[in-house]
């Protein structure tokens, strides 16, 4: 029996979402190991949604329509990006909705709505988080978008599927290290846009420094469930595209065996777990930047994405 | 150099200079105190007494910092028109303490340039002055809403952000009021004064003893700061003189509480105000290790008890070498943890030109503790004014020029060194004797001081014909050093504010007795 579409596409989706949690629950419990603390138990962050979603809602007096919205668009923008994102597999059909722009928008989408969020209730902290934000998204993108037109260019295909089918074909292959300046930026990029050190301090509860934080303090209870439960999952659909581009090993293809499909999930969950130990490992060794800092962490990032894409130029002709 | 107290009140025409305090006329007052803290001898002290019941109405004080003691400048108001010339117009320390006197017992100083209210809030009503004797202390008061303004900014693209009192995190109230436009800092106030206990109050007409409790409990983590000025007040009143082994273990605990809490702050600093985590998680481990072992040398963790009238807690030989034990492993891990920060890039470009303190407004405003010495003021009480066993175990007073978080971080990183050694030094020759003497009884007023790890405390008592607590006066470091926050907040960034304040380590509690 062979791999249909359907399957993959509801496996796949299955396993990132039922993920997600696992992959908080982990960079939390390594950053507690790092500080020789015991820590939480990794799947302490599912409980932790339970008891948001028991708990009562607080709506803001002079809020709008649009704070309440807000979580919707948040969750719904994140949810078609887990999905899109090639995680256990490759070949279903939502790759061909996969487009690089698609990804880029979808992630800058739900930014924009957040900080909507933020300012909606006129609170300092929102309005200040919202600022932030957006400076820090008009500063990340030319970066995320040159890298992923560079992974474009360098599989032939504007596809996320097709990038990541490019580098399953022949993993680690020489000219690969011409692709080493775009993965690095693409980490850059993907610790920015998940509020990750050193641009953001995911645990930090100082009002003032918060960018992400800031942005949905006035959520409450099942609001914050879906904010919360929607930034795991952004951090796990970057996490599961970043890890299939420099470990492009284990990934299963619509047509095989009906057993690569356990394969794919399994090293999916495997590609996630080391993700997760690299984002806390960084987070205890790194010392949150000054926010009038990040301009050059950005610059930093473009220039490395640039270089990236001047090398694979270079390397095509 | 600062002159002594004979040579000032020579020098500047006061009466009776042996006795350490000159009464003047109110018109003069401000003008005197000038000419001594332009002299050298900083304003340390400024309070009010009620003396309407020996026909003196209100008396000012004003305590100036001598070389060999403090110099008390006073001036009686009459009861039904308590004015004066205001000192802060030429005197910048004096700005709050007059505020304070104001909202305590209703002395107005004339002209001060800012004579808002300060410990009072919107809800006390007006003409409540709670430190006149003839105010009871469990008095209902009405709820009143009176003005009680902050400073505003106002201009194109200028904005305000409150915070606090209540914080996401779990630290004291506080509430700060931000001038921004885009992330910079352009004028910063703080309204504190939220957790009102009534010390200076509650403590009148109790026994020195009694009011020995509420001492130790005018801010958490500052006891021997506290309990150790106070105590030297009230045995200089009685002419209680502690033994040589008393005062060499009062050095020890008040040691023991700088090191501690120095290593909490260097822990905090990095762990909480940069996100440097490991920095937290290390000093935080080590500050425990010594707090259990303060718990296990005088029953407490926070080292209550650790000071008594008339002496201190004892510790016992193999006490003894359970400190040095400790320590010794202390400082083994402090040098480790400290060489990883010092050559993280990332945290010391956090540190450095952050919230920088001047010298001159360090200065201006009486600044003190590590605050004043990361701004090279060379103040330290345990080396200017001697006490306990301060005189034969002379501590290196630890300077830094920068003035910025990083200064401040390795003031207090020197001074963890020097504590080391204070507490090494004090314990192979610590004296034999009685650790404690009965306090004797007395009447009369007196200063006592202490070096503690935030700053200067400086206590003034005064006790009764019976012996008991007819005014009680303290000052915790926080008081002076809070309103530096108007000072080295502006031109900083929002997000770095955090990092000056916990770079400052100050007490909400002792600022609001």
């Amino acid at each position: 029996m062979n791999l249909s579409s359907l399957t993959m596409l509801l496996a796949e989706s299955a396993a990132v979402m039922l993920a997600a949690p696992l992959v908080v629950g982990t960079v939390h419990l390594v950053k507690a190991r790092f500080q020789n603390r015991r820590g939480a138990s990794i799947v302490q962050p599912y409980w932790a949604l339970a008891s948001l979603l028991r708990k009562e809602m607080t709506v803001p007096e002079h809020s709008s329509w649009v704070f309440r919205f807000v979580p919707y668009v948040v969750l719904a923008t994140t949810i078609v990006l887990a999905v899109v994102v090639p995680s256990a597999g490759i070949g279903a059909w939502p790759a061909a909705a996969s487009n690089i722009f698609l990804v880029a928008a979808l992630a800058t989408l739900g930014s924009v709505f957040l900080a909507l969020g933020g300012m909606d209730t006129g609170s300092t902290f929102g309005n200040m988080g919202a600022n932030r934000e957006m400076t820090l998204v008009a500063l990340a993108e030319p970066a995320l978008l040159i890298v992923l037109a560079t992974l474009a260019f360098f599989a032939g295909s504007a596809n996320l599927d097709g990038i990541v089918a490019f580098f399953a074909a022949a993993p680690w292959r020489a000219s690969m290290l011409m692709a080493l300046p775009t993965l690095l930026a693409l980490l850059l990029v993907v610790l920015a846009e998940n509020a990750r050190y050193p641009v953001d301090n995911p645990a930090t509860h100082l009002e003032l420094t918060m960018v992400h934080e800031a942005m949905v303090l006035e959520y409450s209870g099942p609001y914050l469930a879906a904010l919360e439960y929607a930034s795991a999952l952004r951090l796990t659909a970057f996490g599961s595209l970043f890890m299939n581009i420099v470990f492009p090993f284990g990934i299963a293809t619509v047509g095989t065996g009906v057993e690569m499909l356990a394969v794919g999930v399994l090293s999916l969950v495997l590609k996630l777990g080391f993700f997760a130990l690299l984002i806390g490992s960084l987070e205890s060794l790194l010392v949150k930047m000054r926010f009038y800092r990040m301009q050059e962490y950005f610059t930093l990032a473009f220039l490395i994405a640039f270089a990236g894409a001047v090398l694979a130029f270079a390397h095509t002709f | 150099m600062s002159k002594t107290i004979v040579e000032l009140c020579r020098d500047h025409g006061l009466p009776s200079g042996e006795s350490g305090s000159a009464s003047l006329s109110r018109d003069v007052l401000a003008a005197r105190v000038y000419d001594l803290v332009e002299a050298g001898a900083p304003l340390v002290l400024l309070y009010a007494t009620d003396e309407r019941a020996a026909a003196r109405g209100f008396v000012v004080h004003a305590a100036v910092q001598a070389a060999d003691g403090l110099l008390t400048l006073e001036s009686a108001l009459p009861a039904e028109d308590p004015r004066y010339p205001s000192i802060t117009r030429l005197v910048m320390a004096a700005h709050w303490f007059e505020r304070l006197m104001h909202d305590q017992f209703g002395v107005i100083a004339e002209g001060h340039p800012d004579f808002r209210r300060l410990m009072h809030h919107e809800n006390m009503p007006a003409g409540t002055h709670p430190l006149r004797k003839d105010f009871a202390w469990n008095t209902k008061l009405p709820v009143a809403d009176e003005p009680s303004p902050m400073h505003r900014v106002e201009g194109k693209g200028v904005y305000e952000i409150p915070v606090g009192p209540i914080h996401a995190g779990i630290i004291e109230p506080g509430h700060f009021r931000f001038n921004v436009r885009g992330e910079r800092i352009l004028s910063l106030e703080g309204k504190l004064f939220f957790t009102h206990k009534g010390v200076e109050k509650l403590v009148e007409g109790k026994m020195p003893e009694e009011a020995m409790r509420f001492v130790e409990r005018v801010s958490g983590d500052m006891v021997v700061g506290h309990t150790l000025a106070y105590a030297q007040a009230v045995e200089r009143v009685t002419g209680t003189i502690p033994s040589a082994r008393a005062k060499a273990l009062r050095v020890l605990w008040n040691e023991l509480e700088r090191l501690t809490a120095h290593l909490f702050d260097m822990g905090n600093m990095p762990g909480n105000g940069t996100g440097f985590s490991f920095m937290a998680a290390q000093g935080f481990r080590m500050v425990e290790e010594l707090r259990r072992m303060h718990a296990m040398l005088v029953g407490h963790r926070f080292l209550r008890g650790a000071i008594v009238l008339g002496g201190a807690h004892d510790v016992s030989t193999e006490s003894q070498e359970q400190i040095l034990a400790t320590l010794a492993e202390t400082e083994r891990d402090l040098k480790e943890v400290l060489n990883i920060a010092f050559t993280n890039d990332g945290l010391m470009d956090r540190f450095e030109t952050t919230g920088v303190l001047s010298e001159a407004a360090a200065r201006a405003y009486g600044a003190r503790g590590p605050a004043a010495r990361a701004s090279r003021v060379a103040t330290d009480l345990r080396a200017e004014l001697p006490y306990a066993a301060y005189a034969t175990h002379a501590p290196e007073i630890v300077t830094e020029k920068a003035g910025d978080v990083a200064a401040r971080f390795r003031v207090r990183a020197r001074e963890c060194a020097e504590s080391l050694r204070l507490i090494r030094a004090v314990l192979e020759e610590l004296p034999e004797g009685a650790p404690a003497v009965p306090l004797e009884g007395g009447t009369g007023s007196a200063y006592g001081w202490n070096e503690a790890w935030r700053g200067a405390v400086v206590d003034w008592v005064a006790l009764d014909a019976k012996g008991r607590i007819e005014r009680l006066v303290i000052t915790d470091p926080s008081f002076m050093n809070w309103p530096l926050f108007g000072e080295i907040g502006p031109g900083n960034i929002v997000p770095d504010f955090p990092l000056c304040n916990k770079s400052l380590s100050l007490s909400y509690s002792g600022t609001d007795l």
